[in-house]
């Protein structure tokens, strides 16, 4: 539950982001990098039930598409037509 | 004016008179920048240059599940995919959306053109992978210096190229997505191939002694005017009707083109997916921007997505129907090009009068005012600022400096030969002056036609310091189009279309005809693939230091050239030998660039761009296939050209003429830096900065002689005459070599940065510049200090000869403040630029600043964040720039009141 994964989060840069709620920065590590009571969790692959296998560093086998093929967990999903949570 | 005088303003101040702010009072007062522009201004000036795997994960993942495709298709189908899947993010505040990548100043790898750094540094990035985190405190506080530069890695970010901070968990990702490519990318393939020039070996020597700069495919697109029509005149739902219409035309039909007529058929397959890609990619902002206005509470933020929403449903299907959304389409195309390849100088062009007709049916509805225009445009200046350059370090710092010289046109002629200022291109001047970024730089395109008002606009902005609007001319552009696209059929009219490519790159376009209003407007675009992949930047004094050493370079012991052995007993004998070396470089070089961008256009057909610029889609041909209207675009691009003439100047007098010194003993001299240590060991790379050794006593008087030796710069005919000289041997010399496009080369005279990193590798110059001192900068920049006559003797200096000739000249002059204060100072920079360009100088751009200022802002980067500087064709963050180039603008030399 970090701010990171949530809907809400808005993509900055690599060491933080935006809260679409309250427009403040937050982080993506360290202190203040844990989500809030109204997190609503992103699109990731690592959600979707398509997903599977990952290894240590998160890449895994997807199969939502025509073609399976390797993903990685962390990479958002909310372009992705065969995403399913 | 002059170098010495003392201005009014510092008497008085050291007589303890403060001179109020009344030099003018009927002066502009500008006003501040909107509120949505300073919001998003301050998260700009906190954020990193980040890349990401994202888009390169769906280009990569789409290319090889469709191996076996027709190139052109398979090539649209990964560029789609790779746009349809970037994350959209907007801002709050935000009008204009989408971007390069997920994150604001955001880029990616591109693996399919260079694979080798991330293949061969593989285990080490997954090493820092696998490392133990620092600690919390540090992975969340270390901040890189120099900006949004991310120097160095910290927590859990990797710094890639000195500039990107790239996510650790990506990082297997970035290895996982460039193993595929060992062996096949553009840089890995052309390199097999340029091997089988037997010149090879002699190109590598070149390359390994910097006297070039860096290989075609590091950049293969940009430096070139892309072309909005299509969009705006069809949107993309009328584009994919058309590639249906075409596909029924043409498909199984080879005309009588037996070699390309076949392939219309797969440029219009691949032309459609691509426009689906960028249809999604719009979509995709528009369903964010929804939900953003389900969760959003504030009415006026929640109305604002709606409307962002609104606009990029329309934008992904329909032709433009107001200023906003015609600006928003130009937005995705832009940045939809610069997503297919590292590129760098994709340039927007005459903007101001391509969307013009949008503006005038806002006014003139009562649907927008002024300040809403002038808005968006405040906006769109963060959005192009926001564009990143993802290539190595040598190319994004040694080269580019960070910047990526999306250039912005203004003035110059119509297609009926009238002026072609219009209403808009004052509120462009406008944003840029309230806005400050580095990008859209700002041109204009001076003509005898422009109206006065107009160009005292420009001058106002000019002289706020942001190194914007620079100045050229548009009869001497204009007579350089004609000169060198006549033999493609280029007409007067298409001539007037022409404007700046990259920072000032000369790109020849064309008008067409937008319907828009019940009007018919002719707008200016693009009608050429890059005006700048050629031969780049070739470091003529260390040609002429390679001339003296008989083909070793002294600084590493490697002997770059045969040795010549001759005995150079005459000036005329020693410029021909350098001569021979420089035609041995632009051959090998040539053939080996031409082998890239033919292995490119092959593998890696540009698909946007080739949506986009005429007359590719008339043609059923893209860009690598010479669908574009002109082709005759590749350069040969110079550096250091005012050092290399003021060395041959010095030698010429001191050697030949006076004979004071020997040849011989001047090489001594400047191998042994005159006895100075050199600037590599000093890390002070300003000419002016000497620092002596127990041998300086032994070569003072010949130091003394190369530094009082003629410079240019002063209209001093003894040296302008070398200039005029080389220039005429130049025009016919590039001329001789063809590029892959089976047209001849011209000469770009551009420095951008690589005056510094060239500098850095060549010995001391027999014009008294010390080892590893940057060059001059520009082509016609006087070397720094060494203009005492005034601005007028330098204009004299540069017009010795007919600068249409060639694709560009650049000029930079450093100005004081108050040497342009209040209207008079206005009128007076006017003067100026108008003095240059009735002499028939193509370029002038200026510094408007105090070298004190600069000196604090190198020692206190933090203080001067928001600080910009006019480099060499572009303006950057002062903070953004290496130190090299940093000295050498402190010490140009600064004209006063």
């Amino acid at each position: 539950m970090r701010h990171i994964d949530c809907k809400n989060y808005i993509n900055l840069d690599c060491e933080k982001g935006l809260c679409a709620l309250d427009k403040a920065m937050v982080p993506i590590d360290g202190e203040g990098s844990e989500g809030c009571g109204r997190f609503t969790a992103a699109e990731k692959c690592g959600r979707c039930t398509h997903f599977s296998e990952p290894d240590k560093h998160g890449i895994g086998t997807c199969r939502g598409m025509a073609k399976v093929n390797w993903a990685y967990a962390t990479m958002n999903a909310v372009t992705c037509t065969a995403f399913k949570a | 004016m002059s170098t010495t005088a003392i201005s009014l303003d510092e008497v008085l101040k050291t007589r303890g008179i403060v001179v109020p702010d009344v030099a003018d009072p009927q002066d502009y007062k500008i006003p501040e920048p909107k509120e949505s522009t300073q919001r998003l201004m301050e998260i700009y000036y906190r954020l990193k240059v980040t890349a990401d795997m994202e888009a390169p994960y769906w280009y990569n993942r789409i290319w090889w599940e469709n191996e076996g495709d027709v190139p052109v298709i398979r090539r649209a189908k990964a560029m789609a995919a790779c746009l349809s899947h970037i994350t959209p993010t907007i801002l709050p505040y935000e009008k204009l959306v989408m971007g390069k990548a997920k994150n604001v100043r955001g880029a990616f790898p591109f693996p399919w053109v260079c694979a080798s750094f991330f293949n061969a540094q593989a285990n080490a990035l997954m090493n820092e992978v696998d490392a133990p985190a620092e600690s919390e405190a540090d992975s969340v506080s270390v901040v890189g210096s120099g900006g949004g530069n991310v120097t160095k890695s910290y927590g859990n970010v990797i710094s890639i190229a000195k500039k990107f901070g790239v996510r650790k968990e990506e990082i297997p990702v970035l290895v996982k997505t460039a193993k595929p490519w060992d062996g096949c990318s553009i840089e890995d393939v052309s390199a097999v191939y340029s091997a089988y020039t037997p010149e090879y070996p002699q190109e590598q020597r070149i390359m390994d002694a910097v006297i070039c700069m860096f290989d075609s495919w590091a950049i293969p697109q940009g430096r070139e005017v892309i072309n909005y029509y299509m969009p705006l005149e069809y949107g993309f739902d009328r584009i994919l009707e058309l590639c249906d219409e075409k596909i029924a035309q043409v498909m199984g039909e080879a005309g009588t083109d037996g070699v390309l007529g076949m392939a219309r058929g797969y440029y219009y397959i691949a032309m459609k997916e691509i426009t689906k890609g960028l249809s999604a990619w719009c979509d995709n902002h528009a369903r964010q921007a929804e939900y953003l206005a389900s969760v959003e509470t504030d009415p006026a933020f929640k109305a604002n997505y709606q409307e962002i929403a609104k606009v990029m449903h329309n934008v992904a299907h329909k032709k433009p129907a107001s200023f906003r959304e015609a600006l928003q389409i130009t937005l995705c195309c832009h940045l939809g090009v610069v997503n297919e390849d590292p590129q760098s100088g994709l340039s927007i062009g005459r903007l101001g009068q391509v969307l013009q007709p949008y503006y005038e049916k806002e006014i003139t509805d009562g649907t927008a005012t002024d300040e809403d225009i002038i808005e968006l445009l405040e906006l769109y200046r963060i959005k192009i600022t926001c564009i990143e350059c993802f290539a190595s370090a040598g190319v994004s710092g040694g080269v580019l400096s960070g910047n990526t010289f999306n250039n912005l046109s203004m003035g110059g002629q119509t297609y009926n030969g009238l002026t072609a200022v219009t209403p808009l291109e004052y509120l462009i001047i406008e944003a840029g002056m309230r806005n400050r970024t580095p990008q859209p730089t700002l041109s204009v395109l001076y003509d005898e036609k422009t109206p006065e008002d107009f160009l005292m606009k420009a001058a106002s902005c000019t002289k706020l310091g942001l190194g914007y609007p620079a100045w050229m001319n548009n009869q001497t552009g204009m007579n350089f189009m004609l000169r060198n696209y006549a033999p493609e059929g280029m007409n007067l009219e298409d001539a007037r279309a022409w404007c700046l490519g990259g920072c000032l790159e000369s790109a020849p376009g064309c008008f067409q005809p937008l319907h828009y209003n019940g009007k018919v407007t002719m707008i200016p675009g693009g009608a050429s693939p890059t005006c700048g992949t050629g031969v780049h930047f070739i470091a003529l004094p260390k040609v002429l230091e390679l001339v003296l050493t008989n083909g070793l370079d002294k600084r590493t012991g490697k002997q770059v050239y045969p040795p010549h052995d001759r005995k150079l007993e005459t000036y005329e004998e020693m410029v021909d030998q350098w001569q021979k070396y420089l035609e041995v470089t632009i051959d090998v070089v040539n053939k080996v660039n031409n082998i890239q961008m033919d292995v490119w256009r092959v593998k890696n057909p540009p698909v946007v761009n080739s949506m986009l610029k005429p007359d590719c889609f008339q043609k059923g041909a893209d860009i690598g296939m010479m669908g574009s209207r002109y082709n005759a675009t590749i350069n040969y691009e110079s550096c250091g050209t005012i050092t290399y003439i003021n060395a041959l100047a010095s030698i010429k007098r001191n050697v030949y003429d006076e004979k004071r010194f020997t040849l011989a003993e001047m090489t001594d001299g400047m191998v042994n830096n005159f006895g100075f240590e050199p600037a590599y060991k000093t890390g002070v790379f300003s000419p002016d900065s000497r620092t002596s050794t127990a041998d300086s006593p032994r070569y003072d008087k010949l130091f003394a002689a190369c530094v009082n030796a003629p410079k240019y710069g002063n209209a001093d005919n003894y040296v302008d005459s070398l200039l005029k000289a080389y220039e005429e041997y130049m025009f016919g010399c590039t001329r001789r070599f063809n590029s892959y496009y089976g047209k001849p080369l011209y000469m770009c005279q551009i420095s951008v940065s690589t005056h510094g990193p060239q500098g850095f590798v060549t010995l001391a110059s027999a014009d008294g510049r010390l080892a590893g001192t940057t060059y001059s900068d520009g082509s016609l920049s006087a070397a720094a200090g060494t203009d005492k006559n005034g601005i007028y003797a330098i204009f004299e200096s540069a017009t010795v000869y007919d600068q249409s000739m060639e694709q560009n000249s650049q000029m930079n002059l450093k100005l004081h403040p108050t040497a342009v204060r209040g209207l008079n100072g206005t009128r007076k920079l006017l003067d100026i630029v108008r003095a240059y360009m009735r002499k028939g100088g193509f370029h002038v751009q200026f510094n408007v600043v105090d070298s004190k200022d600069l000196r604090k802002a190198q020692a206190k980067p933090e203080s001067y964040r928001d600080l910009m500087v006019r480099v060499a064709g572009f303006t950057q963050y002062w903070c953004e720039i290496g130190k090299p180039i940093q000295d050498e603008v402190i010490y140009r030399t600064e004209y006063d009141a």
